[in-house]
């Protein structure tokens, strides 16, 4: 008891005006405007594919695209909740990225079934996981870094999302870049991987995100 | 409770300004609140302070992440029952750490813990019908007594398959011998 009395009179001693942390979605917003001006600077640097205008007139391109970006939105504002302690009282929240992820499944399942005759597969393979890893890597330090300067409870989910969040963004950049209509070279080499990440990502957390 | 509830945020919004005293009296309130809910967890008292010191200085590192917008509650619980459920997780990791297997003890005790009714040599007749790899098996046993293990190198079968087979001998011979 003595000793609690002693912590408490300690604790109290070392506090120091502290600036509350800004509201989760001002977070999120933030991560997402770093996230995607870095996939613009990619783009930029490594050119955008050249039929991209002519893919945007396709109906699933498009919407992969688009369950892309809203997935890129999703973990991140999962990501910003599970960095406070109590996920903002909004748990639910931290669940939309697992929702986005379903739609996502379903839309490739469709695209894969649409694919026929298939299209033709491109004489590279592990490349694309490759070029994803690497480029999700700062993204996916960054984001880690930024979460522990919170207090994360839920380190696997949240290293997890911290993962996902960096693997879409990559995900994303090579999609437009990469000049490929193979739908199953697409799973197998881009999106099954970014799903094997983000579960390594769990383990990453639980070590990463200690406080 | 409503007004203790409001005096939590109260105390917190005016620690985040840096109030000393408002924090100090806050951390009390705190550990007030949740000893009991430790103990009830919790078998001994001196886990249920060193717990209460974790979270107090969990509460502490993560005071910025509490904006007093929000109940203070559903936060404290939070780091709560993280710091619990952490110290469980090692605590009955280092018990496992330090646990023993029960093998290392066999040898150790004693062989038989109870009197037995018969000697070896008043039921060797009986032995001697069983099948010739149960008959030695329990011949090694309790004449010469060998463990299990030992049988086992000696006959060059696995230690579980020795104890299956003696077991199976025990089961005959008890329903010839306990009628």
């Amino acid at each position: 008891m003595k000793n609690l009395d002693h912590l408490i009179a300690q604790l109290a001693q070392d506090n120091a005006p502290r600036a509350a942390a800004s509201h989760p979605l001002l977070i999120a917003s933030t991560w997402l405007g770093y996230a995607l001006a870095y996939c613009l600077i990619g783009l930029w640097v490594s050119g955008t594919r050249p039929d991209l205008a002519a893919r945007l007139h396709n109906v699933e391109f498009v919407a992969e695209i688009v369950v892309l970006l809203t997935l890129v939105l999703a973990s991140s504002i999962s990501a910003a909740l599970l960095a406070f302690p109590d996920a903002y009282q909004k748990p639910r929240w931290t669940l939309w990225p697992l929702a986005l992820l379903a739609v996502f499944v379903v839309l490739l399942v469709l695209a894969y079934a649409a694919d026929n005759p298939p299209a033709p597969q491109p004489l590279h393979s592990w490349q694309c996981t490759m070029a994803i890893v690497m480029v999700a890597i700062i993204p996916g330090g960054w984001t880690l870094w930024a979460m522990r300067r919170f207090a994360v409870i839920r380190r696997g989910m949240a290293g997890s999302v911290a993962v996902l969040f960096a693997f879409s963004v990559s995900a994303l950049w090579l999609r437009l870049q990469e000049v490929n209509d193979s739908i199953s070279h697409v799973i197998y080499w881009h999106y099954l991987p970014m799903l094997i990440f983000a579960s390594v990502g769990w383990w990453l957390g639980k070590r990463v995100l200690r406080w | 409770m409503s007004e203790n509830l409001d005096s939590f945020t109260n105390l917190m919004q005016r620690a985040l300004n840096g109030d000393n005293r408002a924090y100090s009296e806050l951390l009390q309130k705190t550990a007030q609140l949740l000893r009991p809910y430790l103990a009830k967890r919790l078998l001994f008292a001196n886990d249920v302070d060193d717990v209460l010191q974790e979270i107090l200085l969990s509460v502490h590192k993560a005071r910025h992440t509490y904006d007093g917008g929000r109940p203070y509650l559903p936060w404290l619980y939070a780091i709560a029952r993280f710091r619990l459920s952490d110290y469980l997780r090692e605590h009955y990791a280092d018990d496992l750490k330090h646990a023993s297997d029960i093998a290392d003890w066999e040898n150790l005790l004693p062989e038989t813990v109870t009197e037995t009714a018969f000697s070896y040599e008043s039921i060797r007749a009986e032995v001697e019908k069983l099948p010739a790899k149960q008959a030695i098996i329990l011949q090694l046993m309790h004449e010469q007594g060998h463990t299990a293990k030992e049988v086992a190198s000696l006959i060059g079968m696995n230690e579980s398959a020795v104890k299956v087979a003696a077991h199976r001998a025990y089961k005959v011979l008890k329903t010839k011998l306990m009628p």
